[in-house]
């Protein structure tokens, strides 16, 4: 059976403070979504104007629920990049995530497989990046950050690289941080 | 692996060629590649050829013997090709290719296990495959084909001679007399029959059919449907049922046929089966037409899957499966399994896999296992998505189309005992043991699915909580393995997240090796 022994001050992830994604995390992610919704917009301009019958039928609906369908997203999007957040702790990478399902994962560094930094357009506009780190046995990346600053991604790229367990501090010595 | 060597090596290095028989591997080899993966490149060419060709007899022979000789041409250039040489700096050296030359670097230390195939055709000869694994995919595997079973063992020893030296080297805790016991178990062939009878090998095997389906179900039309409907009309004088009797006879034959052919590839790949456990290494023989070897290290499982479908439940038989690492998500895990790389007991009773539990977690006894249940708010939701809703939809249906209205009720029903069922499955029991702590998470509906593993293997966790979970103070934990995943939902959040800190504690606090 468990015995739940008592092993000091067990570090707890409850405690670790995030911090918040880059300053234009939250611009990236409206442009990103323009950048869907604006095709749209105009194959739906389009199909009004070479379609009558359509028009007749959808202009009213459209001139209405498009503003508030982009209205509503943008408003998410914000609620979304504000319950974003990451940490970077001495064995492990934190990132929390998530509107309606709040996710918490925790990616020790010594499972680290290997790391993509990836730029689009977009991020290299804003100087943002993503960071992907991949361990053994999952379907694609474990951890994914988005809206970092290229700067970050580097920076934490190069901490997981330089990471090794043995280097770090005894077992004990990590029980009692 | 690399493909660089240098030259002062080179010229110590002693070159071995495989034995002539292993051209009967590389024909055999070749022919299996060829219809795995070159008859869908010749689709087009086939097409072009049943609808263009006239003389189409003489022309399938030409292209038939033409592609047999060169099969075998290519085989034998293969074969003089083939060398290979063990380096004084442990690493096994591999010449091979005929239009690509490859050299293919192996090091002791990477690999993972050693496997010895005895294929049917070298029987006769005594001779084996003597297969290098290095990481669980099918890319990185040597074979030495048609060397001798001496030979091949003697490989396998100098080999994990070496790998015990840099792990002893790494401080392993040395083996106890306990370890060093021999156990083993055998499994007769009656029962690996009823793996047949578990197994969607049948599935997989009417799934390799279905290209050729609308062509089968015209031959059974013309060929036996009409036969069985003219003997119930003549022989039982059934005039009015007996196209209904025909279709039943026909679907009752094509069952038992599938479920035959399940019984053949189960023997096939699992005939007389010999498991034995010594030193913390496990070695399985089985196989019908090729008796495979395969041995793996403890360490290197990542996680033990005990499992039972429905089937298994009616013939109290389970399923246990050592899985190893398989880094690439689900295709690699695939090809892992497709590698046999993972080690699957495929029936066994549950004394046996108490038993064979114990030999790797000593403390293993599945009837005493006190597994903690999810909170009771999972099956309220359950029932309200999985059961409500698609009862009320069945309802509508029943409205719409004017059916009985009792079919929703019926559908509710079903849907709740399945429901029930699937929440009463959940569970999850932690243990501790010798300072090392291990987890059982169970799931379920029909069947049940166990997960054991050392918490100190894990890859990452993570929790998951709505808005309504937060405010009754729960999580679903997932944690990731390097095998799969273990996912409890809805459980206490204190719970939760001591296991995902305790979790994270072990897998980052731990100098043991995990893969």
């Amino acid at each position: 059976m468990f015995k739940n022994q008592q092993i000091m001050d067990l570090p707890t992830h409850s405690a670790i403070s995030f911090m918040p994604l880059a300053d234009k995390a939250l611009l990236h992610k409206q442009l990103n979504w323009l950048a869907f919704y604006i095709p749209l917009i105009g194959v739906l301009i389009a199909l009004c104007y070479f379609n009558e019958a359509f028009a007749n039928n959808a202009q009213t609906h459209l001139l209405i629920g498009m503003p508030i369908l982009i209205a509503v997203s943008m408003l998410y999007n914000m609620v979304n990049i504000r319950l974003q957040g990451f940490a970077v702790r001495e064995h492990d990478v934190a990132f929390k995530k998530g509107v309606i399902w709040r996710q918490v994962t925790i990616l020790p560094l010594a499972r680290v497989q290997h790391m993509e930094i990836h730029q689009g357009p977009i991020e290299r506009k804003l100087d943002l990046a993503s960071i992907k780190l991949f361990s053994a046995g999952g379907v694609s990346a474990d951890l994914q950050i988005g809206g970092l600053t290229h700067a970050d991604c580097k920076n934490m790229r190069q901490f997981v690289q330089n990471y090794r367990q043995e280097d770090t501090n005894s077992r004990a010595e990590f029980i009692n941080e | 692996m690399s493909n660089t060597i240098n030259e002062e090596q080179k010229s110590s290095l002693h070159w071995q060629k495989v034995s002539p028989w292993a051209l009967l591997y590389f024909v055999v080899y070749f022919s299996v590649r060829f219809v795995k993966d070159g008859l869908l490149n010749l689709l087009p060419m086939l097409v072009v050829f049943v609808t263009q060709v006239e003389n189409k007899l003489f022309w399938a022979q030409v292209a038939g013997g033409a592609a047999f000789i060169s099969l075998l041409v290519y085989s034998f250039l293969y074969y003089l090709n083939f060398r290979f040489c063990i380096s004084d700096d442990h690493e096994i050296l591999l010449n091979k290719g005929v239009f690509k030359k490859e050299r293919l670097t192996l090091k002791f230390g990477r690999v993972q296990n050693v496997n010895i195939a005895e294929p049917f055709y070298f029987t006769p000869v005594s001779l084996v495959n003597c297969i290098f694994d290095a990481a669980g995919s099918v890319s990185q595997e040597v074979v030495l084909p048609g060397v001798t079973k001496d030979y091949a063992q003697q490989m396998r020893k100098q080999i994990f001679a070496f790998k015990a030296l840099q792990q002893n080297e790494d401080e392993q805790p040395a083996l106890s007399e306990a370890d060093l016991a021999e156990n083993s178990l055998r499994i007769s062939n009656k029962e690996i029959a009823k793996f047949g009878l578990m197994s969607n090998m049948a599935i997989l095997a009417i799934a390799a059919l279905a290209p050729f389906i609308n062509v089968f179900i015209d031959f059974l039309e013309q060929k036996i449907i009409y036969k069985v409907e003219g003997f119930y009309q003549q022989e039982l004088g059934m005039l009015a049922n007996a196209a209904t009797f025909a279709m039943i006879t026909l679907i009752v034959m094509l069952v038992l046929m599938a479920v035959l052919l399940s019984v053949t590839m189960s023997l096939i790949r699992f005939y007389n089966f010999e498991l034995y456990f010594k030193g913390q290494k496990f070695k399985r023989i089985a196989g019908l037409l090729e008796r495979h070897q395969l041995s793996m290290s403890m360490d290197k499982v990542q996680s033990i899957v005990i499992k039972q479908n429905l089937m298994g439940r009616l013939l109290k038989r389970f399923t246990v499966e050592c899985l190893q690492t398989s880094s690439g998500g689900i295709a690699a895990g695939v090809a892992a399994k497709k590698n046999k790389q993972t080690l699957v007991l495929p029936v066994l009773n549950s004394e046996q896999v108490d038993s064979v539990c114990q030999w790797i977690y000593p403390w293993f006894n599945s009837k005493k296992l006190l597994f903690k249940q999810a909170e009771r708010a999972l099956l309220y939701k359950n029932l309200g998505f999985y059961a409500v809703l698609p009862s009320v939809v069945v309802l509508l249906v029943c409205y719409l189309g004017e059916f009985n209205y009792w079919l929703s009720l019926g559908a509710f029903v079903i849907f709740t005992g399945l429901v029930s069922l699937s929440y009463q499955r959940y569970g999850y029991y932690l243990h501790e043991d010798n300072g090392r702590f291990y987890m059982v998470v169970r799931r379920g509906m029909i069947g049940v699915h166990y997960r054991v593993f050392e918490l100190y293997k894990a890859q990452s966790a993570r929790s998951i909580s709505t808005y309504l979970m937060r405010r009754a103070g729960l999580e679903s934990l997932y944690i990731q393995l390097a095998s799969g995943q273990a996912f409890m939902p809805y459980i206490k959040k204190q719970d939760a997240d001591f296991i995902i800190d305790f979790t994270l504690y072990q897998a980052e606090s731990s100098n043991r090796s995990w893969m």
